[in-house]
């Protein structure tokens, strides 16, 4: 059996779950035990000073009980045995519960620990080891230009481990999310201090956390080259997005507007359009928990459910939509491994994991051949979704002039994008195949955030910047 | 546990000052779904949160300090979690700050009792009451809400004798209202924070939303716009005080943090803006004492008594919020964390700031200006262009700018409000902003 470290209170605990489960069980139709710890370490070094910290941990236990059409749960810290029995005994004890509804399809059986793979796993390496790396990129960058007034490296690892307990599943995992970015602040004469920004991150250990010369020398080229940035003039215009902002569109838009707790609710647009056309018959866009190093991946949901590719986007027809436990269940459609929870301390919502659109045949050479007076929009930094009125709201950080084909110096920062999704999707014209994966965090509205990841391949489309 | 954790401590040579904080938290969540209550939950969270100091030496061999932390939960190691930190402390060499010293605490009103003795009873009227204001409404209905209603209790000693506990409650409400007239679907989304139930003023705030939830049916394309641009009650405090994703731009660049890390380029004595204020002048208060303030407390993470400081004065930086760390730094007040905005009354009254023409924006997808550059471009969800005595609803558009050129040309309400994590003027007229269509 794969080693996954649990930690030793959650390993105690978790032989003495089947006992619970069952007995649970037996009043209910059904009962499901969640344990769940998350823990971390944050490092940062800039200029002036260095922080070692923890992130905040959580570690708890979720028992939860559904009859069909109330999920009741109860929450408790740690994993002591005795606790998590009279949380259980409390959860059942005085209800009556509904007649469960089964959800459209049976309960597979199954079982498993896994981990993920890695070639550097953090684990092995010490705090000194990591802060040293850390203070060497800090090194590499500090004194690349006199404009610099601050570097900031920092290093976000965070590890997770689950155990998922029902009367069709007794499952383990490990995952292990790596993050590091790197901050360029700059000051101009007129005192305006700008910054860029640039990370490698994924679900994987060190290896993947290099940065080259290359790479940061360019961050502090773009970092310096804001200080001259443009506002944009606002209108419409022919527009290539960089694989991130293809992905951060794509989360808005047919990521959000398609967790089916939102068709539940009425909230979602996309409920009306199963089957029909939302986009350019170019555009594919998926949502997959099982992407190898993904930083949304999983192997499980916490609701159990096993990592499985969803193909949202066919073509340009919406097909389904992602799902948790209980909107599945009230719409009967089938189940995707998508119900995720910030914590033990919330419930479970439709959540995304990794949501991309698929990869085309062109070069990133050949889409610019086809713009004559555009935008390329580098770097996004922030999105907002609108399900119900599949509005856009997607800020990027800056972009570039295109001209004749060409991407020129000329910088403008930061650009809006706005518009209504399908006109956007409806406008791509052409589809990149180069293809990458961004890590963020997605909150639900403003809050409930759990690690995704976005992205896609360059797209070549029109959208209103402003 | 505290007393064994505070014991492992003080049997520490190798440190230099330490602070232990016992939280614990218990609360109640309801969910509602069309028709139905879909979840239903009681949590309960308990953990001790330990920061260790060390003195190290920096590359030069001069003295300076390391700091490290660890989470321990009920009935784990305390030994070998304390050994942890300190072995993390030990790593890193920063200028030497301090911890705080004890010093009188305010007495500030963060409790809702009623919520304090039964938070299940509490949420389940909330999630009740808001179910019946919304049913009043022909056109439109309630799709979701939720309502978590918590109480944290927070106890921190440190090694310079601190010993203080507060307890504080916290209510988060959101619901969406829909509406439906053939294919065409509008909602409005809204939520809310607040410490005690009697500051929602729910039935008010459903009306409302409902008002602008039908009048989306009616939303006509988005005005191209440069002028006046009025926001009130709870999207401007967003805009003030900014929300629980990200802070404000005041938060970051009147943080000593951001001033130290050489982000903030204002300086103490000069105006915080980079061209001629033509509005207002400007005065801002970081306030923690703020009766019932979403971000008010007794003490801080460090155990700092809770201010008001005065932030920003006629437009000039007067102070900035500063931690125990920082402030040793920068050689400046510690005042510890920033709390809540407030901002003094206007001189205008509000009906005066709704001269026509003018574009109020009801609510924005996010604004999320780069804190650090104050630059956004946001969408808006709903808005109104109001002039020759008619206000029209729009939806879309963005609206472009940046926020210290907006609030360098803004009049203030003399007409006051508080909105959880604000307090000040409900409404402002900001005379130049720019809606991109």
């Amino acid at each position: 059996m794969t080693d996954l470290k649990l930690p030793s209170a959650m390993a105690e605990l978790r032989p003495a779950l089947g006992k619970i489960v069952t007995q649970s069980q037996e009043q209910l139709p059904y009962f499901a035990a969640l344990l769940s710890s998350k823990h971390g370490l944050q490092i940062s070094v800039d200029n002036r000073e260095e922080r070692v910290v923890e992130r905040p941990p959580s570690a708890g236990t979720v028992l939860s009980a559904f009859d069909g059409r109330t999920i009741y749960e109860r929450a408790v810290s740690g994993f002591d045995p005795g606790e998590v029995q009279r949380a259980a005994r409390e959860l059942v004890q005085g209800k009556s519960f509904e007649p469960y509804a089964p959800a459209a399809e049976s309960e597979p059986q199954r079982s498993g620990d896994f981990t993920i793979s890695m070639q550097i796993d953090p684990a092995e390496l010490s705090i000194r080891e990591k802060l040293d790396r850390c203070r060497e990129l800090h090194r590499r960058t500090k004194s690349r230009d006199p404009r610099i007034v601050n570097v900031q490296v920092r290093y976000i690892e965070a590890g997770e481990h689950a155990v998922f307990a029902s009367r069709h599943a007794d499952l383990a995992q490990h995952l292990q999310r790596l993050n590091l970015f790197l901050v360029v602040i700059v000051a101009g004469e007129d005192g305006q201090v700008k910054y860029d920004w640039r990370s490698k991150s994924g679900e994987a250990g060190w290896e993947i956390l290099e940065f080259t010369d290359e790479e940061i020398q360019h961050l502090v080229d773009s970092a310096v080259a804001l200080l001259g940035a443009d506002r944009i003039e606002p209108g419409e215009y022919q527009v290539i997005t960089a694989p991130g902002v293809s992905g951060i569109i794509c989360h808005e838009s047919f990521g959000h507007g398609v967790e089916t707790d939102m068709f539940l609710k009425q909230r979602a647009r996309a409920a009306h359009f199963i089957d029909r056309s939302v986009g350019s018959p170019l555009v594919n866009i998926f949502d997959d928990p099982s992407q190898p190093g993904g930083f949304g991946s999983y192997f499980f949901d916490d609701e159990g459910r096993l990592a499985a590719p969803t193909q949202i986007v066919e073509e340009g027809l919406f097909r389904r939509g992602i799902t948790d436990l209980y909107s599945a269940t009230a719409l009967k459609i089938p189940r995707s491994a998508n119900g995720r929870r910030q914590d033990y301390s919330r419930k479970a919502y439709a959540r995304m994991s990794n949501t991309y659109f698929g990869a085309g045949t062109s070069s990133l050479d050949e889409m610019l051949a086809q713009v004559d007076d555009g935008i390329y929009l580098d770097k996004w930094s922030s999105g907002m979704e609108d399900p119900q009125g599949w509005g856009i709201q997607v800020t990027c950080h800056y972009g570039h002039e295109i001209r004749g084909g060409k991407i020129t110096n000329r910088l403008f920062a930061p650009i809006g994008i706005s518009g209504y999704v399908p006109d956007v999707l409806q406008s791509v014209t052409a589809v990149g195949r180069e293809w990458r994966l961004e890590a963020g965090n997605c909150g639900k509205g403003h809050k409930e955030v759990v690690p995704v990841a976005s992205g896609g391949p360059h797209l070549l489309l029109k959208a209103r910047l402003g | 546990m505290l007393n064994k954790i505070v014991e492992a401590l003080n049997g520490r040579s190798d440190l230099s000052g330490w602070t232990v904080r016992h939280l614990r938290s218990r609360g109640a969540q309801v969910y509602a779904v069309p028709g139905q209550i879909e979840s239903q939950r009681l949590v309960n969270v308990e953990q001790y949160r330990i920061d260790v100091l060390c003195q190290t030496s920096d590359p030069e061999g001069k003295p300076a300090v390391g700091s490290g932390d660890i989470t321990v939960l009920p009935g784990e190691d305390i030994k070998a979690a304390v050994e942890k930190a300190v072995l993390t402390a030990g790593l890193v060499a920063n200028p030497v700050h301090t911890l705080p010293a004890p010093a009188p605490l305010p007495d500030v009103p963060l409790l809702d009792a009623d919520l304090q003795k039964d938070p299940s009873a509490v949420t389940k009227d909330m999630m009740e009451h808001i179910q019946a204001a919304a049913s009043k409404n022909r056109g439109i209905h309630l799709t979701a809400a939720e309502c978590f209603g918590e109480i944290h209790t927070t106890h921190l000693i440190n090694s310079r004798g601190i010993d203080a506990e507060q307890d504080a409650t916290q209510i988060h409400v959101e619901f969406v209202l829909h509406g439906r007239r053939g294919e065409n679907d509008v909602e409005t989304f809204t939520e809310m924070d607040r410490r005690r139930v009697a500051d929602f003023r729910l039935q008010d705030e459903i009306e409302q939303r409902t008002r602008h939830t039908l009048d989306l049916f009616e939303t006509a394309a988005p005005p191209s716009w440069q002028g006046p641009v009025v926001l009130r009650n709870e999207v401007l405090a967003t805009f003030i005080a900014g929300d629980n994703l990200q802070g404000s731009v005041l938060q970051t660049l009147g943080s000593a943090g951001s001033k130290y890390a050489k982000i903030s380029p204002w300086e103490i004595g000069k105006s915080i803006f980079r061209s001629d204020v033509k509005g207002d002048p400007l005065t801002v208060w970081a306030n923690r004492c703020m009766p019932f303030g979403t971000a008010s407390n007794r003490f801080d993470e460090e155990g700092l008594p809770a201010q008001r400081v005065e932030l920003i004065h006629g437009n000039e930086l007067a102070a900035f919020a500063a931690n125990q760390c920082y402030a040793d730094y920068l050689n400046l007040p510690a005042t510890g964390a920033f709390g809540g905005v407030e901002l003094p009354p206007g001189q205008t009254a509000a009906s005066a700031l709704l001269a026509e023409p003018y574009v109020e924006i009801i609510q924005f997808s996010w604004f999320n200006p780069d804190t650090i550059t104050g630059d956004f471009a946001t969408e808006i969800r709903l808005g109104y262009l109001v002039q020759n005595g008619k206000r029209k609803p729009f939806r879309g558009g963005q609206l472009v700018g940046n926020y210290l050129d907006a609030l360098a040309d803004v009049r203030w309400s003399a007409e006051t409000g508080f909105f959880g994590s604000y307090l000040g003027p409900h409404t402002a007229r900001f005379n130049d902003l720019k809606i991109v269509a």
